[in-house]
């Protein structure tokens, strides 16, 4: 097929490549406006706890030191991003082990620790409570007493203790269902929490200069993030920007307030620009870790792979807080009944609240865990009933003009195709060596929606601006622009140039995130690129006295398509000496009526006297709309499967009576390259998409059904079945020793 | 960090007087690797450090009659890369390509390692089962200990105030020697062994010569297993004779529990893993 584009869909090197791997590149740790000095914070001891008293003479009397901070100095200041249920310092009691209770600003990392250490405080220790299940029981401690009270926080009425949203759906007759069943099959899985593990640490700069408060933080929502700083701070939204900065990774958790109300209050305390950067200690205590999750799964099942009824339970362990989800609470629920047909459905969604570390957004918040239990009890339903895993999910999946198992109705449906795809490619049914084992994982999830802004401004010197309000942590956006600019304008990638704006820019933008940022921002660049041409074409209409309708843009030129004649338009820019801009806005929020699946195969061998587990192929297929820019689409791909290798077999924030013990890389791992297997992905194209080019988003769907491929491909190699991640050596010896006894 | 002075001494005099004039307030500091990090997570505080990167004579490899001499400053990628090393004991070097990363290979000493004890640490497998011995220095004289014998608990040795590990002595490897490293990384490649297994051996006629095993990560220091040796030296191998041998080891094990493994598991993976490498220098083909 020949393309109708020449710059869009053709491999483009990153904007900022250059200055990334040449160091030139600033993050937020780079800047320094005269008199910058460090703030840190002091995490608490206890999991949940009374303050009773707090001294902190010692710590204020420390040379070079500027300010020291407590709960009473912060004006009673709650954050969070859509649920204001965090004190920005405790004031009289602690939920988690990490939450920060004071803080210090000092010449240096050093002395603010120091300080830090000489602040003394009483405590008395209060019943705590870590796992969600327990968090339920009527004799659980209540967290929040006053939970109704907070700014974005809708109760559900009649719901059990600490539990602070419930979802409830119910589709068909789920006890008729049931009773319809041949064989009913129940599980529960367990997944733990797991850090982003980004390179660049959470960090803020803050500088009050005069009115304004000035803002370099790692946020890529900054609009959002201002939000939650100018309410915990009680300060007018306007009076607050946070200046352009690139992201050193976020995977999800970089659009947390975390630390920005503290350096605020700590900047204003000192009258100096302060500099707050967690260590990885910190990070992997109290940031904003993808959360733990347990999922109840009942299906009912006819012998002909018929199946009958699905009931849900998806219970978020949420953490001490709500405040650091976007949303307050996570999906995921609504995806754990997976991609499938079934005419009876029921779901229960609930986020509890316990004195853990409170979870943030990683990477597709929800739906690892969801597609993790979903797609292994797809194989153990498969197992009941005889049936081959990848026939019964043929059986089973939805095709086009049917529900999902909770009542949605999608167009363009590729489930059985990519599926198929993934298969063909790993040659799932090829002779297996002994304990070698091939698993399945699927999923699904349309791009993400929300606002954007983008200005193109064509310059006499033939050069064209682009301008935005969006920071980047890595995806690729700004390249996007550039690949949009240079495909709508006709003309060379280089004389694109990419201008990032403050806060100032426009009211609101939503920023990268939910695999949204291609959808958006494409969208933006072009109605900004047609709105430019509009005008150029006004322009040239007045000043060359052409007729407006005998105008076309052409490249370089503008031409008169009735006489031929033609002009530079940056020639004609030159003359008057103006320049022409155009804007695009979009505002989508609207869930597709398309989605876009990811059907996975792990091949694994597994040592039957160890229990190691060692991946030898992976194969990952999806669904795609037009890819704007190859090698970063395949970026996405490799760096979400990579993730979600992680996530399968060696990535756990442990945590032992409400304390993560995990604290450093050193125990905490993720994979490095040698862990990765040869990788073969397919892509299987789609007729749908959104935007002008028809795009769907590949920032989230790699990442989540991994794991389930991998836990079943142990399984089908070894006969057991590990349940909760990751799936370690040990968990697997340890299932095999119970399989023999 | 907490703030401390850092002396640099010229010669081993002169790091000897300091060792005397700071005492227990003071820390020797050769590659830092380890020190630095635990320093900056406050598990160790020094008043005074004292760096050896200006004492002569401390690094460097010289084969010799009785063998190769290791100076304690040499790096750990100069041993694994040394045409020296590679000819004369390359089963050395083959440990050392398993410690870590090369960024850290290049920085930490061979020296550095050995006194900063910690039972994870790879070279202890190579060391112990090729009878290596570690030249101790202090102000009344030197002494040889076995690295067999070196360490004596968690993150501790034998080397008393005011001795200095100046450099590690191999013995000629015996021609026909076999070995085998097997390190258990069930997590990442990237990370320190669960357990892991070294052996050394001879063999003649399929009986057993000579045999020497270590285990790592398995007890509070790296183990010597005469245990297993002692079972197995002078007799024919067999593979039962392997299997009971290796089961020895749970006896003289000890693991931590933590995030590579509880202690029960790496029990047993100590004993699967001393087994095979029993089969890989005992049995043909294995």
């Amino acid at each position: 097929m020949v393309s109708q584009y020449q710059v869009i869909g053709n491999s483009a090197p990153r904007v900022e490549g250059i200055d990334k791997v040449t160091g030139k590149a600033l993050y937020t740790a780079d800047f320094s406006p005269p008199g910058t000095i460090w703030g840190k914070a002091l995490h608490s001891p206890y999991a949940h706890a009374r303050i009773l008293s707090i001294d902190t003479t010692a710590a204020k009397a420390l040379p070079g030191v500027h300010a020291v901070i407590t709960g009473r100095d912060v004006a009673g200041g709650m954050y969070g991003r859509a649920i204001k249920d965090i004190p920005v310092l405790a004031l009289d009691r602690v939920r988690f082990f990490g939450e920060r209770i004071a803080a210090v600003a000092a010449d240096d990392e050093d002395i603010a620790q120091r300080a830090l250490d000489l602040i003394e405080i009483e405590y008395e220790e209060l019943p705590a409570v870590f796992d969600p299940l327990e968090a339920l029981e009527p004799s659980a401690p209540v967290l929040h007493d006053g939970a109704s009270a907070y700014q974005g926080m809708k109760l559900p009425e009649g719901a059990p203790p600490n539990a602070y949203s419930v979802i409830k759906v119910d589709r068909g007759d789920i006890e008729a269902g049931f009773a319809e069943a041949d064989v009913i099959v129940e599980n529960t899985y367990h997944l733990p929490r797991v850090h982003q593990v980004y390179l660049e640490p959470q960090s803020v700069l803050i500088w009050l200069d005069g009115e304004r408060v000035q803002v370099w933080t790692c946020s890529k929502a900054p609009y959002n993030t201002r939000e939650a700083l100018a309410t915990a701070a009680q300060i007018p939204e306007e009076s607050v920007v946070f200046n352009p900065t690139l992201i050193g990774g976020d995977f999800g958790g970089k659009a947390t307030p975390s630390d920005l109300p503290i350096c605020y209050f700590l900047a204003r305390a000192s009258g100096r620009p302060v500099r707050m950067i967690l260590d990885y200690t910190e990070e992997l205590m109290a940031a904003n870790p993808r959360h733990e999750v347990v999922v109840q799964l009942k299906s009912g099942v006819k012998h002909d792979g018929t199946l009958t009824a699905r009931q849900v339970r998806f219970l978020v362990n949420s953490g001490a807080y709500a405040g650091y989800k976007p949303a307050g609470i996570i999906r995921g629920s609504n995806q754990a009944a997976g991609p499938y047909k079934i005419a009876n459905t029921r779901l229960e969604g609930i986020n509890v609240y316990t004195n853990t570390v409170p979870g943030g957004h990683m990477r597709a918040p929800g739906e690892p865990q969801a597609f993790f239990a979903v797609e292994c009890h797809t194989d153990e339903v498969a197992k009941a009933i005889g049936m081959d895993p990848l026939q019964f999910r043929l059986l089973t999946l939805v095709e086009e003009g049917e529900e999902t198992a909770f009542g949605e109705v999608l167009q363009d449906v590729l489930a059985k195709q990519t599926l198929m795809a993934a298969a063909e490619a790993a040659g799932y049914y090829s002779p297996k060596a002994p304990n070698v084992g091939r698993g399945i994982g699927i999923g699904d999830r349309p791009p993400g929606g929300g606002q954007g802004t983008a200005d193109v401004t064509l310059r006499p010197d033939g050069t064209v601006l682009l301008t935005t309000g969006v920071f980047e942590q890595g995806s690729g956006t700004y390249t996007t622009f550039r690949q949009v600019i240079s495909e709508e304008l006709q003309i060379d990638p280089e004389r694109v140039e990419i201008e990032v704006q403050n806060t100032d820019y426009v009211k609101m933008d939503s920023g990268l995130g939910g695999s949204r940022g291609t959808r958006i921002y494409t969208t933006a660049a072009y109605d900004a690129a047609q709105a430019a041409k509009t005008e150029l074409i006004g322009l040239a209409s007045r000043q060359l006295e052409w007729p407006e309708d005998k105008i076309a843009y052409a490249g370089d030129e503008v031409r008169r398509t009735d006489t031929g004649e033609s002009v530079r338009w940056a020639d004609l820019l030159a003359r008057s000496g103006d320049t022409v801009s155009g804007r695009g806005h979009i505002q989508d929020s609207a869930r597709p009526h398309f989605t876009s699946f990811t059907a996975q195969i792990a091949e694994v061998s597994v040592d039957p006297e160890t229990g190691e587990v060692k991946l030898l192929s992976f194969t990952t297929a999806h669904d795609v709309g037009k890819i704007i820019n190859p090698i970063s689409h395949q970026g996405q791909i490799n760096g979400g499967v990579m993730q979600g290798i992680g996530y399968a077999l060696m990535e756990e924030l442990r945590v032992e009576d409400g304390r993560v013990t995990t604290l450093s890389l050193g125990d905490y791992k993720v994979p490095t390259i040698r862990d990765i297997p040869p990788m073969k992905t397919v892509l299987v194209q789609s007729e749908s998409g959104v935007g002008p080019y028809q795009i769907k988003g590949i920032g989230e769907t790699p990442i989540g059904p991994v794991a389930p491929a991998i836990a079943n491909a142990v399984a089908d190699a070894i006969g057991v079945r590990v349940r909760d991640l990751p799936v370690t050596a040990e968990k697997v010896f340890q299932a095999l020793k119970e399989a023999k006894a | 960090m907490q703030p401390f002075s850092f002396h640099r001494p010229t010669s081993l005099d002169e790091t000897f007087s300091l060792l005397e004039q700071h005492g227990d307030e003071a820390r020797m500091i050769a590659g830092g690797t380890a020190l630095v990090v635990m320093m900056k997570q406050s598990l160790f505080t020094a008043e005074h450090l004292i760096s050896l990167d200006r004492v002569p004579g401390l690094s460097g490899i010289r084969g010799e009659a009785d063998g190769l001499h290791i100076g304690a400053l040499t790096r750990h990628r100069e041993l694994e890369m040394s045409p020296v090393v590679r000819s004369a004991a390359p089963f050395l070097a083959e440990v050392y390509s398993h410690v870590a990363t090369v960024r850290i290979r290049n920085q930490a000493t061979v020296g550095g390692g050995l006194a900063h004890a910690d039972p994870n640490q790879d070279p202890p497998a190579a060391f112990i089962t090729l009878e290596a011995r570690v030249k101790l220095v202090s102000r009344n004289g030197e002494r040889l200990v076995p690295v067999a014998e070196l360490f004596s608990d968690y993150y501790e040795t034998v080397i008393q105030p005011g001795e200095l590990l100046t450099e590690v002595i191999v013995p000629p490897v015996a021609p026909g020697t076999r070995t085998a490293y097997l390190k258990f990384l069930p997590r990442t490649e990237d990370d320190y062994a669960t357990v892991a297994v070294g052996a050394t051996a001879q063999m003649q006629g399929g009986v057993v010569q000579k045999l020497k095993v270590a285990l790592i990560a398995a007890a509070p220091t790296a183990l010597s297993a005469t245990v297993v040796e002692d079972q197995l030296v002078g007799k024919s191998v067999t593979p039962a004779a392997i299997r009971q041998a290796a089961e020895a080891v749970e006896a003289i094990v000890d693991p931590l529990d933590d995030f590579r493994g509880s202690s029960s598991y790496k029990r047993d993976m100590a004993v699967v893993f001393t087994r095979r490498a029993l089969e890989r220098v005992l049995q043909d083909g294995a």
